[in-house]
């Protein structure tokens, strides 16, 4: 049997694969997420389930109550398409799997008739001038998605 | 009879020789009798391939086994797999005399899993006729006179003229004798064109609708009316649920190492290169820098093969996706454990085997690789493994 040596430091064969890995992926929105989806795409609304015991409105829609797990699937509620900007981030990080763009505003808007916020993208304001508490109005994407991007990002009233 | 999860228990009986597997059934030769209470008794004969099903009025005779169902539900619940058989039996509502096992093995071997068929509309010709006149749009047949006629067969057809004149529509039973136009058809042809689940086109040009008169009056008479909705139809309409599919791509990179190095070294040159410890003298393939056992390092190469003998092999049902591509392989397909010659016991190379070669494939079968036509030092140099005959 012939034998051959390589070392350590050899690197004469050495070469790095470059290579892509496809990931095909599928994500149910479930029955309640294909409603609010639907409904931003068809009417150009944003919908919320409100809990008839405690009085709160949620948003992105949830089967049970946030506090009393009663069960809400049904009890929709048409929140405004204007609300108020209670938390933000800018987005740096340059991630292929992003929905836009960076860098751009992560805002989490409090819409009317809303307990909790919904998190979207803002547009149309400067990185130094976003505040906390500034108002802000849904833009509907002109081409659908089918994705929660039909309601396309908020900007400044 | 009795009608359970939307079928009967004749209906499983009726569809038995349809459903019969021939070929798996060659050896078999057993008789098997059926029993549902309130429903009746069936003997099922099955002898090398052949297939016979009867009703049998009195006892049942001459079957190495019987099932014995408390009721039509629980046959048919047991047969679609809505009612799980062992719940049945062990509640006694299912009995059987005889080999449980035998049975639970042959039955889903030997037949096609029966399956309810799908419901056909309800609505007849009449029906749709019926609601005519409530479908007339005037606005759109302003100043047209014509009188068609429909001649549907079947026992559900008939003959109607539909009037249409000065913006109003009349529907007649029977054929005037004036008529512009006149569509003879088999009335489910009809009911279909009118639920939109078969092309009215198709049909006239296969020859099952026959058109006397004027050719483009019959074609006009679509745009007089609304369309018809089945109302069962609509009722039992799915909401519409979103899923949203996403490939995502992932960049990757693979530095080969010294050892990954020299195996690619070794595809290139269609050579199988291992390295061997120092210190127990065992090969590794595919080759690491450090021997798993001794932790040192390994220099020195050596090249196995090329031929090897299968030690196991694992036949893959349920293919995993290809990481690189997505796409999920053909199954069957099998990943063999091969020890290539001269290397060390228990150190066998996984690969794939020859497709063709998967039914006569054996542990301890001899293989031998076949390689790309162009090696280029990467993975996709090696094939497979196929038969050494």
């Amino acid at each position: 049997m012939t034998t051959m040596t390589c070392k350590k430091e050899d690197t004469t064969n050495c070469f790095v694969f470059e290579g892509k890995m496809a990931l095909p992926n599928q994500y149910f929105v479930g029955r309640l997420g294909s409603k609010f989806i639907i409904a931003l795409r068809d009417k150009k609304k944003i919908m919320g389930l409100k809990c008839p015991k405690c009085k709160k409105t949620f948003i992105p829609p949830r089967e049970y109550c946030h506090f009393c797990q009663t069960k809400i699937d049904e009890n929709w509620v048409e929140l405004g398409n204007e609300g108020v900007l209670v938390n933000y981030t800018i987005v740096r990080y340059l991630g292929k799997h992003l929905p836009k763009k960076v860098p751009y505003i992560l805002g989490q808007i409090k819409l009317k008739g809303a307990d909790t916020p919904l998190t979207h993208i803002v547009e149309g304001v400067d990185f130094k001038d976003v505040r906390i508490g500034m108002k802000l109005k849904a833009v509907f994407a002109a081409k659908t998605t089918n994705t929660l991007l039909d309601l396309d990002h908020f900007e400044p009233l | 009879m009795a009608e359970f999860y939307g079928t009967t228990v004749a209906d499983i009986f009726n569809t038995m020789p349809k459903r019969f597997k021939p070929e798996e059934a060659k050896e078999e030769d057993i008789a098997i009798g059926y029993e549902c209470k309130g429903e009746g008794k069936w003997k099922v004969t099955i002898k090398h391939g052949t297939i016979k099903v009867e009703e049998v009025k009195g006892d049942l005779k001459g079957c190495a086994t019987t099932i014995h169902a408390a009721d039509a539900e629980t046959f048919i619940g047991t047969t679609l797999g809505k009612i799980q058989a062992m719940d049945a039996l062990t509640t006694g509502k299912l009995r059987v005399v005889g080999d449980v096992k035998l049975l639970m093995t042959l039955l889903p071997k030997i037949f096609v899993q029966y399956t309810v068929p799908e419901k056909k509309s309800s609505v007849v010709a009449k029906d749709i006729i019926s609601t005519i006149t409530e479908r007339f749009r005037p606005d759109k047949a302003a100043g047209v006179d014509m009188k068609v006629g429909y001649d549907l067969a079947g026992p559900d057809g008939g003959k109607w003229t539909i009037v249409i004149k000065d913006g109003k529509c009349a529907v007649k039973e029977g054929l005037a004798k004036d008529l512009t136009v006149k569509m003879t058809m088999p009335a489910e042809i009809y009911v279909g064109m009118m639920l939109g689940t078969i092309s009215g086109e198709s049909a006239f040009t296969s020859g099952q609708v026959k058109i006397d008169g004027d050719m483009m009056a019959a074609g006009a008479t679509s745009r007089f009316f609304n369309k018809f909705v089945d109302p069962n139809a609509q009722a039992s309409e799915a909401e519409e649920l979103i899923t949203i599919k996403v490939t995502n791509s992932i960049n990757c990179r693979f530095a080969t190492g010294t050892a990954y190095g020299m195996w690619f070294k070794g595809l290139k040159e269609k050579k199988f290169l291992a390295n061997v410890c120092p210190k127990c003298g065992r090969t590794q393939i595919t080759p690491r820098e450090i021997c798993a056992f001794c932790r040192v390092r390994c220099n020195e190469f050596v090249e196995l093969g090329p031929k090897g003998t299968i030690t196991a092999a694992d036949v893959v049902y349920f293919a995993s996706p290809d990481p690189l591509t997505g796409a999920v392989r053909k199954t069957p397909y099998a990943m063999c454990w091969i020890l290539l010659d001269n290397a060390s016991a228990q150190e066998a190379f996984c690969f794939d085997i020859k497709r063709e070669d998967l039914p006569k494939m054996k542990i301890g079968a001899r293989v031998r690789p076949v390689w790309a036509k162009e090696t280029k030092g990467t993975f996709t140099d090696l094939l497979y493994f196929e038969l050494d005959k």
